[in-house]
């Protein structure tokens, strides 16, 4: 499938920079103020608010995870790695702390541009698969409802084929999905004993 | 006391893009004996040229030769962005800066170039804003095989889904080619509101030959309906054209006739084409930058332009794009006519400013 790159807007973009005073920063600085970046520099901490930064430039050279008011493999936006000395120790530290993108320093005169558009639709795509890996572990998770929502509609005398087809109508009707639908199901024959557990387990 | 500075020329004077660099190099020639006659000044330009012909291979070593063998540290020079960025990694090592005056498809801003002609935000947005107005929204693009065309095009595509308009049809010939009978025969079926040509060279001659006899021969394409739009078609590829350019609706800087110029032209304007008129500028505004400052031709490109009063010039020391006004012209009996013109406007290399056109009366025509 051919993929159509969306130009993220980056008129009004903030980028983050977590590198020592250095001229790989004079250089990144300069390029991403040519594209329309507003860019910022920490060292050695990244401070909260760096969250709510677009882009997030990292040294993988002397990054370590305390640096990061996040867990490895949880940045919240599109980071990039500036890469300098590409000993194994150092790649595995990235592999594992996560990038969307790299640069190789020295930074010249080019290569962010690129490189800020690879890491937003490398980050998007992770993010959405990341969503769409949640919904389908919650389904899978959900089996053993739907077997017993069809065994339940079964046992009120169909075969388990039409038992399956008719929990399908429903989710269809009732325009949720077959899991949901077969959790509601469940819920109206257990509903009443749940509740009276949960009340119990709250005064408890 | 005068300090005489060494000029880098680099412009192609043979092969397939001669007219544009003929033109170029004619500008920069214009500018430095203007420069040199001036006794006002400090500086005395000597130039040092190369000829690549037109072989893109040859550009990167005769750019190192003319920064190795002279004391030039500006060279005025390429018309293709190929060529650019081929000798953009020899400025970096050598400390060289190229002074760039053609059209280009944007997405670059190198710390050792000025890009003194018109980028997407001065010629390729104002060029379809107008048509979408005057001929409609359902277009045809087309282009030579390479970076220009698919930028250009990838740009339109973009803006036509922002404007409601309809890509017809796209399709790319390698460069040199002149094969262009299917590109002709799939717009007389589809009949769209306008074709945006990136072709160049021989490609778009044939492709200009084709479309008018197709305006011969179908009454769908008779008259102005229509029309080819081009972003770099100026009056120094008229000659080699002939009567099929009738119609042709080009976007740039400044067309004959317009005054003033160019901002960088200081109020010259016997310039053939703006591929001339921007290498003129160049020089004029590198000797602006180098005047009245001793060892100011040793400094660096950001150096030069946080000079005092460099600011002035309209060359942008963030993107090193120049502020340029914006013309429209259709050619009308073999000559380019002025149809419309915008105020000037800054070079926004990635389209990341909003862009708002303010469209003024057409400037003074001159006689």
């Amino acid at each position: 499938m051919r993929r159509r790159l969306c130009i993220p807007d980056l008129g009004s973009a903030r980028a983050v920079i977590l590198h020592r005073p250095h001229t790989v920063v004079t250089a990144l600085t300069r390029q991403l103020q040519a594209v329309g970046l507003q860019v910022e520099c920490f060292w050695p901490e990244l401070p909260a608010v760096a969250r709510a930064a677009d882009y997030l430039f990292i040294d993988v050279d002397t990054a370590h995870d305390d640096q990061f008011p996040w867990a490895p493999g949880e940045a919240p936006l599109p980071t990039i790695a500036l890469i300098g000395s590409e000993a194994p120790g150092r790649i595995e530290w990235l592999m594992n702390f996560g990038a969307d993108a790299q640069i190789l320093k020295p930074v010249g005169d080019n290569g962010v541009y690129s490189a800020l558009l690879i890491a937003r639709a490398t980050f998007d795509a992770r993010i959405g698969l990341a969503g769409e890996i949640d919904t389908l572990r919650r389904r899978l998770g959900q089996r053993q409802t739907v077997v017993q929502a069809v065994a339940v509609l079964a046992a009120r005398g169909k075969s388990e084929t039409e038992a399956y087809e008719q929990l399908r109508g429903m989710a269809m009707a009732w325009r949720v999905s077959f899991e949901e639908a077969a959790a509601r199901i469940m819920s109206s024959v257990n509903g009443p004993r749940d509740t009276r557990t949960n009340k119990g387990s709250d005064l408890g | 006391m005068t300090r005489i500075i060494d000029l880098g020329l680099l412009f192609s004077t043979t092969g397939p893009y001669e007219l544009m660099g003929r033109a170029s190099r004619a500008g920069a020639l214009k500018a430095i004996a203007q420069v040199n006659a001036d006794p006002e000044r400090d500086i005395f330009f000597k130039s040092v040229e190369r000829d690549p012909g037109g072989d893109i291979d040859a550009y990167a070593p005769l750019c190192e030769e003319i920064l190795n063998n002279s004391s030039a540290r500006h060279v005025i020079g390429c018309t293709t962005s190929w060529s650019r960025k081929e000798i953009i990694p020899s400025l970096e090592r050598m400390g060289g800066v190229l002074w760039y005056p053609t059209p280009y498809e944007g997405f670059e801003a190198s710390d050792r170039v000025v890009y003194a002609h018109a980028c997407p935000n001065q010629h390729l947005l104002p060029l379809l804003d107008h048509c979408f107005g005057s001929y409609g929204k359902r277009i045809y693009l087309t282009g030579s095989n390479y970076i220009w065309g698919w930028e250009m095009n990838r740009i339109a595509r973009e803006l036509s889904g922002r404007n409601g308009a309809e890509v017809l049809g796209e399709r790319y010939v390698p460069i040199g080619s002149t094969d262009i009978e299917r590109l002709v025969d799939e717009i007389a079926v589809l009949k769209p509101d306008f074709v945006l040509n990136q072709l160049i060279g021989p490609s778009q001659y044939a492709f200009l030959d084709a479309m008018a006899a197709l305006r011969s021969r179908d009454p769908a394409f008779a008259g102005r309906r229509c029309p080819v739009l081009s972003c770099n078609l100026t009056e120094a590829e008229l000659p080699a054209l002939g009567a099929s350019t009738e119609g042709v609706i080009s976007a740039g800087p400044w067309f004959r006739g317009l005054a003033p110029a160019l901002p960088g032209n200081e109020g010259r304007q016997d310039f053939g084409s703006s591929f001339e008129a921007a290498a003129h500028a160049s020089v004029m505004m590198l000797a602006r930058l180098l005047a009245d400052t001793a060892g100011a031709e040793d400094l660096s490109l950001p150096e030069l332009l946080a000079l005092p009063g460099a600011e002035t010039l309209g060359i942008s020391a963030r993107t090193h794009h120049v502020t340029l006004p914006v013309a429209i012209a259709e050619v009308r009996n073999g000559v380019f006519i002025p149809v419309k013109t915008y105020a000037p406007i800054e070079g926004d290399p990635y389209l990341t400013q909003i862009h708002t056109s303010v469209a003024q009366p057409l400037l003074r025509v001159v006689k």
